[in-house]
């Protein structure tokens, strides 16, 4: 009923549509478009409507812009955000604009989501293209879209509401991994362990993904698979997903604030099974005989009596009980892969094994398996030492007296402040954070097109009302952003404070992120709040513009 | 086709006549199948094959011939030195096919682990009244009527001329030089013994008391109190000799029931026999630091009956020096064991036991490896005693004879002096090899006492390595040798080598290589590890020993010091493992000074001779070398050793190629590859197919602190003012303003140019009288009116 409720009433709800341009070109078949919609129970006039509209715009857009269309429409009471996921599929994402507070988006931030709803659905089934020409009636790929979403969604229910992220989230970054830092000895013990991993499946291209907590420690695939895997094995297989079974997306984690985490999963999937059938009921188009699965689902992976994490997500193996191993799809090499996920202790193996190599189908892996066992455990138990070992807990990360993220773009790693000591920062630093980051990735989307070969050097230094420094800066492919609250001497301090900093971050130590002690090249004036300008060389002087 | 017939005809014989021998062999084997080891079944082996020697008495029936699987086995892979380890399975597929038996019975042709090379030292002298070996001195004496002669033997080359000293004449129990080689002392009789002062030809006796003692035997010791000490029925006496007054003075004795005793010089250690079974023993270790008073100890012997009480005689003991540690082997001859005691300081413990297959034994010690002669069975079986376990390193195989070289080397010198052609002189020695008058000396010679020849015991390494499954182990093996250190250290390289292109499994490979870490790390501390040897050669070569024993002819010319081979034990409970110049060194060329006294190999040999060949001929997918190179990585770290960058420098070439930048960048950022500037300079040119890696190069330079290849590199991205601000920061002055210039005007940007204009004229002093100043005003003033126009 939660979610109905918030669909059903509109006024604070978000539409998510996922259509396909190339479909119902004639007059009258315009819902052969609709690949997805939610809220699934809004009249077919208004679906229509919604992406009529947004349709008309990318038409519309492409006259100027071929190659990108349009990325987001600012009307006065909504925020249409497109994302073009596959040539000609479009996901679009309408947002309210409330006078309530906590409704303030990041637009870059909502495209990560719709991006990885389209990666995620990718990764598990393939591109939705694909998809499309096996079954040109479409049934089959809005039998799969609609329950993955939903599932996905699901774990953006903050009580009976989705909660996007918000400016609360700025200093997270969707569509990112987050690394743990290790030391040179424990570094080679895992990358032995990988070889071994890999080697010793027998097979010829296998890949790997290593765990510790939530955290990255060795991964063999692309970045853009890693991405996806990681993002799933955090949410779906880590240690703390399937003891706690609850779960939101790490981005969103609240961090120690229980209230915030409050998710009635079970609650959830009633209400978005009611969605499905609702779906069912309106669509005569379905078909019953897809067999779909949803990797999505909460609360069905558990551990083994072997350590192999087991799922009947997929289903059984036909004539008997054994839970079929899932199989994913890699973005980079097009192959299926099976998914074998070993968890000892805190630490999560996940070694994906070509589909083709492996000829008996279960008992194939079964045997893999048993290899993997066999070679590795040893160091196994070998590299858990050594990571718990060096492992500094939760706050691990914090640099007291900052607020920070750090993105590499080029390896899609982030790292941020711990999210319980995000949650201490005022809101007017977190409002200036989100505004300060949209103008970043506004600069950042400029200089794409400009100059796509080079990355721009940036930096920024706002005050927000309540005194606290802001800051951005990117320097050839890293950003680092950073709140200091504390920091109310003069912006020389605020610089100086950063400077300290790049000392202290192990992922700048390590690998010389962000060269600091350059000068203030850029100035930006942002009128709601009091701004400080800061100009060619002249550290330290401040101006109130008011 | 003939031979094969009656090879078979006699198999029939044979099985007919050892029917339950076989049947219980069969059985055995037949029970253990398909886990097929080493030495299963051996001792049913040995019943069946003593069985088939007696029923063949006539025909030549070698004990090869019944390990001609085996053998067999062992020769398919070395010949091809396809050092594979697939087991020993082949010895049971061959079975079946068992007419092929006397093929293999072809002498020199076939392979052992252990071999003697002709020629050997002849020690024939007209008159002599038998051989001597005083083994202080290493020297082999052979007495006539009226002198002595002595031999040379360590370093061992048998065409060494013999000395001769005059001495008077009588019987003749024992002889042994003194330390410094000055006196002659001759044991006449019980009661007496004569010294002869070899420079003055003066002589002089000492006696003892003719009613209650008599003497048992002597030697010359370097302790510091004394310099002779004579072994009585009564105990040991202590004597000093007095150079002026040319005799000697009792200094200390020691009193015990003496039955027997036992001396090696090697191990300094007198051991002394005593009580009813002659099971009870002293000892007392005569060193240079001073003389060490072992604890009485019993020795186990097994009872045949309850009431019976076996004798323990001298030639049942042995003191073997292995590793510098001194161990001594008892045979038992009711259990048929070999009990094996280390002797410390302290104490005597007993070290666990060696199955014997034959009523006669004899123990030589080539190289620390511990060789067990099982004279009637005519094998010999191999054992490492560094290593914990008791297995055997190979499987029993006969001593073998070899009579000539095997590669073409310089016509033989040998061969044509004795006027017998080699496969006379081969079959001949063969049938006596084992034979009743053959003596083991200590520690690696054996002497035919009937035809006066004396042979040096080798192990053919190659061999050994060629025919053991386990990679691992056999790299221990050979990691210990210091007699053939070169050699050891080739056949290790050959075996990674291998290993590496055969794609073994990254586990096996991860073993092998951190056995090598591991011996290196160790040689480094012990010091045994020689640096400058440089070997560009990257193919194994083994030359003959022929042109060996060259090398060791100008060795012995050409240093002195070079005799001392001897490994000197100044406590029983040092471990410490002497470098000892090898005598015989099988070394790759000869213009290679012979010094390479360990066989460990240094990280960077590791790469130049192991990866860098590997790299070469390797084909395909280069992950599995990535793995072995992490796999060399992890080991050397775990010992704390340095690694080269050219090891890095190749792990990024490899990972480059497979295009797999993103574990690249894994690897650079957790230093798995460790900075230096070299690895800096590869990831800018891996760099080329990837920024991101490109970058990483780019940052390591800055860490590094490169500060004028970093501004070069920042130019050459394009990056002018960055440069120019790191420059200036840094303090760079080595990249000349031009350089920036021309990038500055190649970007056709005037402001960039006026930019760097201004920054050379602000901050280089004296930049505005250069022609360059004035060249580029000139042209920015250009571009800014072809603007303004």
């Amino acid at each position: 009923m939660g979610m109905a409720s918030a669909n059903s009433g509109g006024s604070e709800g978000m539409e998510l549509c996922i259509f396909d341009l190339r479909r119902g070109q004639q007059e009258g078949q315009e819902l052969d478009k609709i690949l997805f919609f939610f809220p699934a129970d809004l009249p077919f006039s208004t679906q229509l409507s919604v992406i009529g509209l947004s349709e008309g715009l990318i038409t519309f857009t492409r006259i100027f812009s071929p190659e990108a269309a349009c990325e987001v429409i600012e009307a006065e009471r909504h925020s249409h955000v497109f994302y073009e996921a596959e040539p000609d599929i479009w996901m679009v994402m309408v947002v309210e604009k409330s006078k309530e507070a906590e409704a303030i988006w990041r637009v870059e931030a909502l495209r990560e989501v719709l991006k990885e709803i389209h990666s995620l659905f990718m990764m598990f089934y393939g591109p939705v293209r694909e998809m499309l020409e096996k079954d040109p009636s479409g049934g089959q790929i809005r039998s799969h879209l609609y329950p993955f979403v939903m599932d996905y969604l699901s774990d953006f229910l903050v009580g009976k509401k989705i909660q996007l992220p918000s400016f609360r989230d700025c200093l997270k970054e969707c569509g990112t991994v987050q690394m743990l830092t290790v030391g040179r000895e424990a570094a080679i013990e895992v990358q032995s362990l990988v070889r071994v991993l890999e080697s010793g499946a027998g097979a010829t291209h296998c890949y790997s993904l290593i765990l510790f907590q939530d955290l990255l420690v060795s991964t063999t695939l692309s970045p853009d698979d890693t991405i996806n895997l990681f993002a799933y094995a955090v949410q779906r297989l880590s240690p703390r997903a399937l003891s706690s079974g609850v779960s939101s997306w790490s981005y969103l984690r609240r961090g120690s604030t229980p209230s915030h985490v409050v998710v009635g999963p079970t609650f959830a999937t009633v209400s978005v099974s009611d969605q499905f059938h609702q779906l069912h009921a309106t669509s005569p188009s379905q078909d019953n005989s897809y067999h779909v699965k949803r990797p999505l689902q909460h609360n069905r992976w558990s551990k083994g009596k072997d350590g192999f994490l087991v799922t009947d997500i997929w289903g059984t193996e036909t004539g008997s009980l054994i839970p079929s191993t899932p199989t994913i799809w890699l973005q980079q090499t097009g192959e299926r892969m099976y998914l074998c996920a070993y968890q000892y202790k805190s630490l999560t193996l996940i070694l994906l094994v070509p589909l083709s190599s492996i000829l008996n189908g279960e008992q194939g892996v079964s045997l893999v398996k048993q290899q993997v066992l066999e070679n590795a455990s040893l160091k196994i138990l070998k590299v858990e030492e050594k990571l718990s070992k060096g492992w500094g807990g939760e706050n691990a990360y914090h640099v007291s007296g900052y607020r920070y993220l750090l993105i590499d773009d080029d390896r899609n790693v982030s790292r941020a402040s711990p999210p319980a000591k995000v949650t201490t920062l005022a809101k007017e630093s977190l409002l200036a954070m989100s505004k300060l980051r949209e103008e970043v990735d506004l600069e950042k989307s400029r200089s794409k097109w400009d100059n796509a070969d080079r990355d721009k050097d940036l930096e920024i230094c706002i005050r927000a009302k309540n005194n606290a420094w802001v800051i951005a800066r990117t320097n050839r492919g890293k950003e680092l952003y950073m709140v200091l609250e504390r920091a109310n001497e003069t912006l020389l301090y605020a610089s100086d404070a950063f400077e300290r900093f790049s000392d202290r971050v192990p992922l700048l130590a390590s690998s010389g992120a962000v060269a600091l002690g350059g000068q203030l090249i850029h100035v930006i004036i942002l009128t709601e709040i009091k701004v400080v300008i800061v100009g060619h060389r002249l550290l330290g002087v401040r101006f109130l513009l008011r | 086709m003939k031979e094969r017939n009656s090879s078979s005809s006699t198999l029939r014989r044979i099985l007919v006549n050892c029917a339950a021998q076989a049947k219980e062999y069969g059985g055995c084997v037949a029970a253990k199948v398909p886990e097929i080891e080493r030495d299963m079944c051996l001792k049913e082996f040995l019943a069946l094959k003593n069985c088939m020697q007696n029923t063949r008495k006539g025909l030549r029936f070698s004990i090869l011939d019944i390990l001609w699987a085996d053998t067999e086995y062992c020769k398919r892979k070395f010949n091809s030195l396809n050092l594979r380890g697939e087991g020993f399975g082949l010895v049971m597929s061959g079975k079946a096919s068992i007419s092929q038996l006397s093929v293999s019975s072809s002498g020199s042709a076939g392979l052992s682990h252990v071999y003697i090379q002709h020629p050997p030292l002849r020690c024939n002298v007209p008159g002599s009244r038998g051989l001597f070996y005083d083994d202080g001195n290493k020297l082999l004496c052979s007495p006539t009527s009226d002198r002595v002669f002595s031999w040379k033997v360590a370093p061992f080359d048998p065409l060494v001329a013999p000395t001769s000293d005059l001495i008077s004449e009588g019987p003749i129990l024992s002889i042994r030089y003194s330390l410094d080689v000055k006196i002659i002392a001759i044991q006449r009789t019980s009661q007496e013994i004569q010294f002869f002062h070899r420079e003055t030809g003066q002589n002089f006796c000492h006696k003892c008391k003719p009613e209650s003692e008599s003497i048992l035997g002597f030697f010359w010791t370097d302790c510091p109190r004394c310099h002779f000490v004579l072994v009585k029925t009564s105990g040991l006496d202590l004597l000093a000799y007095d150079a002026e007054s040319k005799s000697f003075q009792l200094v200390d004795t020691r009193k015990a029931n003496v039955s027997w005793y036992v001396y090696t010089h090697e191990s300094r250690l007198v051991l002394l026999a005593s009580g009813m079974q002659c099971k009870t023993f002293s000892g007392f270790q005569l060193s240079s630091a001073g003389i060490v008073c072992l604890p009485k100890f019993e020795m186990v012997m097994a009872k045949s009956e309850a009431n019976s009480k076996p004798v323990l005689a001298a030639e049942d003991v042995y003191i073997a020096t292995i590793y510098g540690r001194i161990y001594c082997l008892q045979i038992d001859r009711v259990a048929m064991l070999l009990h094996s005691y280390r002797f410390y300081q302290d104490a005597v413990v007993q070290q666990g036991s060696l199955p014997i297959y034959s009523s006669k034994i004899a123990v030589s010690v080539v190289d620390n490896v511990l060789l067990i002669h099982q004279v009637d069975t005519k094998v010999v079986i191999l054992y490492d005693i560094f290593v914990d376990s008791r297995a055997p390193i190979s499987a029993p195989l006969p001593l073998l004879f070899r009579g000539f070289p095997r590669s073409n080397a310089s016509s033989s010198r040998s061969t044509i002096k004795d006027g017998e052609s080699p496969e006379a002189n081969i079959s001949d020695s063969e049938s006596n090899i084992y034979g009743d008058d053959w003596t083991f000396l200590i520690p690696d010679l054996t002497c035919n006492a009937s035809n006066k020849q004396l042979w040096k015991i080798h192990l053919d390494l190659e061999a050994i390595s060629a025919c053991s499954s386990e990679v691992p182990s056999v790299l221990v093996f050979l990691q210990h040798r210091r007699l053939e250190a070169s050699k050891a250290k080739q056949l290790c390289l050959a075996i990674t080598h291998n290993l590496i292109l055969e794609r073994r499994p990254v586990l096996m490979v991860a073993k092998a290589v951190e056995v090598l870490i591991a011996s290196y790390s160790q040689s480094l501390k012990t010091g045994s590890y020689l640096k400058g040897i440089k070997d560009t050669e990257d193919n194994v070569q083994f030359k003959s020993i022929k042109t060996n024993r060259k090398v060791n002819k100008e060795k012995l010319s050409g240093g002195a010091e070079s005799s001392s081979t001897e490994v000197h034990t100044s406590s029983s409970q040092s471990q410490h493992l002497r470098p000892t110049n090898s005598p015989l060194n099988a070394s790759v060329s000869e213009r290679q000074e012979s010094q390479v006294t360990s066989p460990a190999i240094s990280p960077y040999e590791m790469y130049s001779l192991v990866f860098a060949p590997v790299e070469e001929e390797m084909v395909g997918d280069s992950s599995y070398f990535v793995a072995i190179i992490v796999e060399f990585l992890r080991s050397a770290s775990s010992v704390k050793k340095k690694v080269q960058p050219n090891i890095y420098v190749l792990a990024i070439q490899l990972l480059a190629r497979n295009e797999r930048y993103a574990e690249l960048s894994q690897f650079i950022i957790n230093k798995v590859l460790q900075p230096s500037k070299e690895v800096a300079m590869q990831l800018l040119e891996a760099g080329r197919q990837n920024s991101q890696v490109r970058k990483l190069g780019l940052d390591m330079l800055r860490q590094l602190s490169l500060h004028h290849d970093y501004v070069l590199q920042l130019v050459q991205d394009g990056y002018y003012l960055e440069a120019l601000r790191y420059a200036r920061k840094h303090k760079v002055v080595t990249v000349r303003p031009s350089l920036f210039l021309e990038a500055a005007l190649a970007s056709n940007d005037s402001q960039l140019l006026a930019a760097v204009l201004r920054f050379f004229s602000d901050f280089t002093p004296g930049f505005k009288t250069t022609s360059d100043c004035h060249t580029y005003n000139r042209i920015l003033n250009e571009m800014n009116s072809a603007v303004a126009v």
